[in-house]
C-alpha cells in the first residue's frame, strides 16, 4: 500500500463525549490533502493520534507503514508538525527554536532556513514571549518547511497569518509538493483548502463525511450570488443550476452550481447590474447540501 | 480612567481566595505575635535580657533592626515591621504586576482597551484595590493589639507603618510594570528594588549609620516607632513617596505603546546551539536553580551567623538541658539548633525540587510538550530530562546551604553540609511521588505533590510538639533521615538507602505509566 496515513473507523472518546466516531482518512503519498471540518469536529485529535500523543480507543491506524503510538520516535524522524495554537519558551529567541527543532529532527538546511526566514519576515532574535500569535506559527512553519522529512502534519497553520503571509505560505506548500513531499493541511475554511489540495476528506462530529478530489466534490460546492439589478432577469429561473432564486424589488438572491455560472453571468449582464457579488459556499452550506442531498 | 471601578471589580473577582487569605493571616499575626510575646517574657527583666541578646546578634540586627524599646508592644513591633513589610510588599509587588503588566503580556488588556475603558484604568484600578488591601490589613490588625492590652494610638500607628510599606511596593511595581513588555522583567526589578531598600535599612542598623535607613521603606516602617514615641508625621514619607510613584506611572504609561515597554525588548542570538531535550532542559531550569542556589547561600549563610553567638547567650542550664535531651550529653547547643533548622530547610529545598519536578506537566500543559513530542525525542527522553534537574537540583542546594552555613559558622564546612545532603535521598521520594502522579494523575500532579509536602510538615510538626509518635510518623521520609551533627545519630546508610530505593521506585513506576498514557493539556 502507497498510503502515508491510513486510518479505518477511529474512535476516541474522552469520558462521556465521543471525539471521533468511526472516522476513515487516507492520505497518498506526495499529496496535499485537505482535512477539513468544522471546530470541534475532530481535526485535532486525528491528528494528535497520528503522532502517538493519543492512543485510539478502536479502529486502526497506519503511519508512514508504521504504528504511530509503538514506533512514534522512528517515525518522527520522517514528518514536521506545526500545532494549531503554537505555544512555545518564552525565554528562547524564535531563531533558538527553529534550530532546536530542526536539530532533533536531524538537521535543517541553513539556506532554505535563511531564505523562508525573508520570506515570512520573521525576525529570529526577538524572544518568543514577544511573538504574536502569527509570529509563533511563522516559526513552527520555518521548522518544518526547512527540516528534510517525508511528510508535513499542518493543524490550520494559516490561522495567525494575514493574507500577504498566507500566500508566502500557499508558495510553499505548493514547493514541497513539487520535492514530492505528502502534505496534511487541516482546515476549516473550505477556500483555503480548494486552492492547494489535491485531495480532500470531509469530517463533522467524528465521522467522515466525503472524501475524494475537489472534482468530485463539485456536486456539493454552490456558489451563492447576490446582485442589485436595472432591468428585471426574467430568464434566470428557467436556467439549469439555479437554486432558491428570491426577487426582493431590484436585489435578486440564488444559488448557482458551479458548471452553471457563466450561463447565469451572462442572463445577469442582459438585466444589466448595478451591484454584483458572489461568496464560495461556506462549510456548513456544504454539510447543509450534503445532508440534503443524502436525504433525498 | 473610564472603566476603573469594572476594572476593580475584575481584579476582586480573580483574586476573591488570595486578597482575603493574606490580609485574614497578615492581620491575624501581630496580636498572636503580641500574645505570645507577653507570655515568653513575662517580667520587664526578662524582656530586657531577651533584647540584650537579640541587639548583639547582627543576623537580628540586619533582618529586623533595632529594638527601640523592650516593651511587649515595642518587641511586637520589632518583630514584625520588617517581616509584615517583606510579605506585604512581595504580595503587592506580584499583584500589581499581574493585574497590569502581565495582562498586556496575555494581549488580554487588548481586548479590554478595544472596549469602553480609558488608557489609565488598569493602572489605576491595580493601585486602588492593593493599597487599599494593604490599608485594609493595617487596620484589621489593630483591634486585636488593641485586645491584648496595648495602645490603642500605637497599634493604629503599627497597622499604618505596615500598610505603608506595602503601598510602597505597590507603586514600586506599577513603575516597572511601564519599563518592560515583560513581566518577568518587571517582577525582577520590582524585587530588585526592594532587596536594594532592605539592604539600606540592613546596612543603617548593622553599620551604626542611621541615615540611610530614612531613604527606605523599610526604615520608614520602623522609624515610624509605634510604641515607643510615635511619630506619626514618618507616614506622611509613604504618602509622598507612593504619590510621587504613582504619578511617575501614569506620566510613563502615556508615553508608550499598549503591550510596549520604555526599555527596549532584549533581543537574543538568531541561532541557537541547543542540541535537544536536555540541551532545552537546561535552559529552562538554570535560571530559576541560579535563583534558588543564591537564595539558599543567602539562607545557610544567615544561619551561620546567627549560629554563631548560640553557645554563648544560650549558655543556661534550661538550654544546655534541652540541648542534652534533643542531642545527647554534650552536645553542642548549636549543633541542636542546626539539626532542627536543616530539618526545615530541607522541606524549603524540597518546595523548590518539587518545582523542577512540575515543570514537565507545565510543559504539558502549555502545549510545548506536544511539539516537543512530535519531533524524534521520545517521551522517556523528555520526561528523564526534567526529571534530571528535578534530582540533581536538590543535591545543588542543600550542599550550598550546608556549606554556606558551614563557612559563616565554624568553618566546618564539610560537617555541615554532610548533614544537609543526608536530607538528599528524603527530597528525592517527594520528587518520586511528584513524578508517579505526573505519570497516572497529570491533572492533579500539582495537587497531589504540594499535599503530600505539606502533610509531612504536619507530620514533622507534631512529633516536634510530641503529639505524634509510631506509625503516623514514619509516614514523613524526613523523620527518617539522621540527624548527623548529633552524636547520638544511628548509621546513616541503612535509612538513607531505603529512602533512596523508594524515591527510584516512584519515579520509575511514574515513568512507565506516563508512557502508557494520552498527553493532556487539562
Amino acid at each position: 500500500m502507497n498510503a502515508v496515513v491510513h486510518a479505518e473507523g477511529l474512535v476516541k472518546a474522552f469520558g462521556r463525549a465521543k471525539a471521533l466516531d468511526g472516522l476513515d482518512l487516507t492520505v497518498e503519498k506526495g499529496e496535499v490533502h485537505g482535512f477539513l471540518g468544522p471546530n470541534g469536529a475532530g481535526k485535532t485529535t486525528t491528528i494528535r493520534i497520528l503522532l502517538g500523543q493519543m492512543r485510539a480507543d478502536g479502529g486502526r491506524i497506519t503511519l508512514l507503514g508504521g504504528d504511530p503510538w509503538r514506533d512514534a520516535t522512528e517515525l518522527h524522524r520522517r514528518l514536521a508538525y506545526v500545532p494549531g495554537d503554537v505555544t512555545l519558551w518564552p525565554s528562547l529567541t524564535g531563531g533558538e527554536v527553529i534550530d532546536l527543532l530542526g536539530r532533533v529532527r536531524g538537521g535543517l538546511d541553513p539556506e532554505r532556513r535563511a531564505d523562508l526566514l525573508e520570506r515570512f519576515e520573521l525576525d529570529p532574535r526577538k524572544k518568543c514571549r514577544a511573538y504574536s500569535k502569527g509570529n509563533r506559527q511563522k516559526v513552527a512553519l520555518v521548522a518544518a518547511f526547512a527540516s528534510d522529512v517525508e511528510l508535513l502534519v499542518l493543524d490550520e497553520p494559516t490561522s495567525g497569518l494575514d493574507p500577504l503571509m498566507e500566500a508566502v505560505f500557499n508558495e510553499c506548500v505548493v514547493r514541497e509538493k513539487r520535492r514530492g513531499r505528502t502534505v496534511l493541511l487541516s482546515s476549516h475554511i473550505l477556500s483555503e483548502v480548494e486552492t492547494l489540495c489535491d485531495r480532500v476528506s470531509i469530517i463533522r462530529a467524528g465521522r467522515t463525511v466525503e472524501s475524494g478530489t475537489l472534482a468530485d466534490l463539485r456536486h456539493l460546492t454552490r456558489t451563492s450570488v447576490t446582485a442589485e439589478l436595472i432591468g428585471p432577469a426574467d430568464g434566470l429561473a428557467a436556467l439549469p443550476g439555479v437554486h432558491e432564486l428570491t426577487v426582493d424589488g431590484a436585489r435578486l438572491r440564488c444559488q448557482v452550481d458551479q458548471d452553471a455560472l457563466t450561463a447565469v453571468l451572462g442572463e445577469l449582464a442582459r438585466s444589466g447590474v448595478r451591484a454584483l457579488t458572489t461568496q464560495p459556499p461556506t462549510l456548513e452550506e456544504l454539510f447543509l447540501r450534503h445532508y440534503q442531498a443524502a436525504a433525498r | 480612567m473610564t472603566g476603573t471601578w469594572s476594572l476593580i471589580r475584575l481584579i476582586l473577582r480573580r483574586d476573591r481566595v488570595l486578597l482575603p487569605l493574606w490580609i485574614v493571616i497578615s492581620a491575624l499575626l501581630p496580636a498572636s505575635i503580641a500574645a505570645s510575646t507577653a507570655g515568653l517574657y513575662t517580667d520587664q527583666a526578662a524582656r530586657d535580657a531577651f533584647a540584650a541578646a537579640s541587639m548583639s546578634n547582627p543576623a537580628q540586627l540586619a533582618m529586623r533592626g533595632v529594638i527601640h524599646e523592650a516593651s511587649v508592644g515595642g518587641l511586637t513591633a520589632w518583630t514584625l515591621g520588617s517581616s509584615l513589610t517583606l510579605i506585604g510588599g512581595l504580595v503587592s509587588i506580584l499583584l500589581v504586576l499581574r493585574h497590569t503588566r502581565a495582562e498586556e503580556e496575555a494581549g488580554r488588556r487588548e481586548l479590554l482597551s478595544s472596549g469602553v475603558v480609558g488608557r489609565h484604568a488598569p493602572l489605576a484600578a491595580a493601585l486602588v484595590v492593593v493599597p487599599a488591601a494593604n490599608v485594609l490589613l493595617g487596620l484589621l490588625s489593630v483591634p486585636g493589639l488593641v485586645a491584648n492590652g496595648l495602645p490603642a494610638g500605637s497599634s493604629l500607628l503599627f497597622g499604618l507603618s505596615v500598610a505603608g510599606g506595602g503601598c510602597a511596593f505597590a507603586a514600586v511595581a506599577a513603575v516597572t510594570a511601564q519599563l518592560t513588555a515583560s513581566s518577568g522583567t518587571a517582577r525582577g526589578l520590582a524585587i530588585g528594588v526592594g532587596g536594594l531598600m532592605f539592604a539600606l535599612r540592613a546596612a543603617a542598623d548593622t553599620g551604626g549609620v542611621a541615615w540611610p535607613a530614612w531613604l527606605s521603606p523599610f526604615g520608614w516602617v520602623r522609624l515610624t516607632r509605634a510604641y515607643a514615641g510615635d511619630r506619626w508625621w514618618v507616614l506622611g514619607l509613604f504618602v509622598v513617596f507612593v504619590a510621587v510613584l504613582a504619578a511617575g506611572a501614569f506620566a510613563l504609561s502615556v508615553r508608550r505603546d499598549v503591550a510596549g515597554g520604555l526599555l527596549p525588548a532584549r533581543q537574543g542570538p538568531a541561532t541557537g546551539t541547543l542540541r535537544g531535550a536536555f540541551g532545552l532542559a537546561g535552559r529552562l531550569h538554570r535560571g530559576t536553580l541560579a535563583g534558588f542556589a543564591i537564595g539558599f547561600g543567602l539562607l545557610g549563610a544567615l544561619l551561620g551567623v546567627s549560629a554563631r553567638g548560640l553557645d554563648t547567650q544560650l549558655n543556661t542550664p534550661q538550654f544546655r538541658d534541652l540541648a542534652a535531651v534533643l542531642g545527647g550529653s554534650g552536645a553542642r547547643v548549636s549543633d541542636v539548633f542546626f539539626s532542627f533548622v536543616m530539618y526545615v530547610l530541607s522541606q524549603l529545598v524540597t518546595g523548590a525540587a518539587l518545582v523542577s519536578a512540575l515543570r514537565a506537566r507545565g510543559e504539558e500543559v502549555a502545549g510545548r510538550a506536544d511539539l516537543l513530542l512530535s519531533t524524534p525525542v521520545g517521551r522517556l527522553r523528555w520526561a528523564l530530562s526534567h526529571l534530571a534537574f528535578a534530582l540533581a537540583g536538590p543535591a545543588l542546594l542543600l550542599a550550598v546551604l550546608g556549606v554556606a552555613a558551614g563557612l559563616a559558622y565554624d568553618c566546618d564546612a564539610l560537617r555541615v553540609a554532610g548533614a544537609t545532603l543526608a536530607y538528599l535521598p528524603a527530597v528525592w521520594t517527594v520528587v518520586g511521588i511528584a513524578t508517579l502522579a505526573f505519570g497516572v494523575l497529570p491533572g492533579l500532579a500539582a495537587a497531589v505533590s504540594w499535599t503530600a509536602l505539606g502533610i509531612f510538615l504536619v507530620v514533622d510538626l507534631l512529633a516536634e510538639f510530641r503529639l505524634a509518635s509510631g506509625v503516623v510518623l514514619d509516614v514523613s521520609p524526613f523523620v527518617h533521615v539522621p540527624a548527623l551533627l548529633l552524636d547520638g545519630a544511628g548509621s546513616p546508610v541503612a535509612p538513607l538507602l531505603a529512602l533512596t530505593a523508594v524515591a527510584g521506585a516512584l519515579a520509575v513506576a511514574g515513568l512507565a505509566l506516563l508512557r502508557r498514557r494520552d498527553l493532556a493539556t487539562a
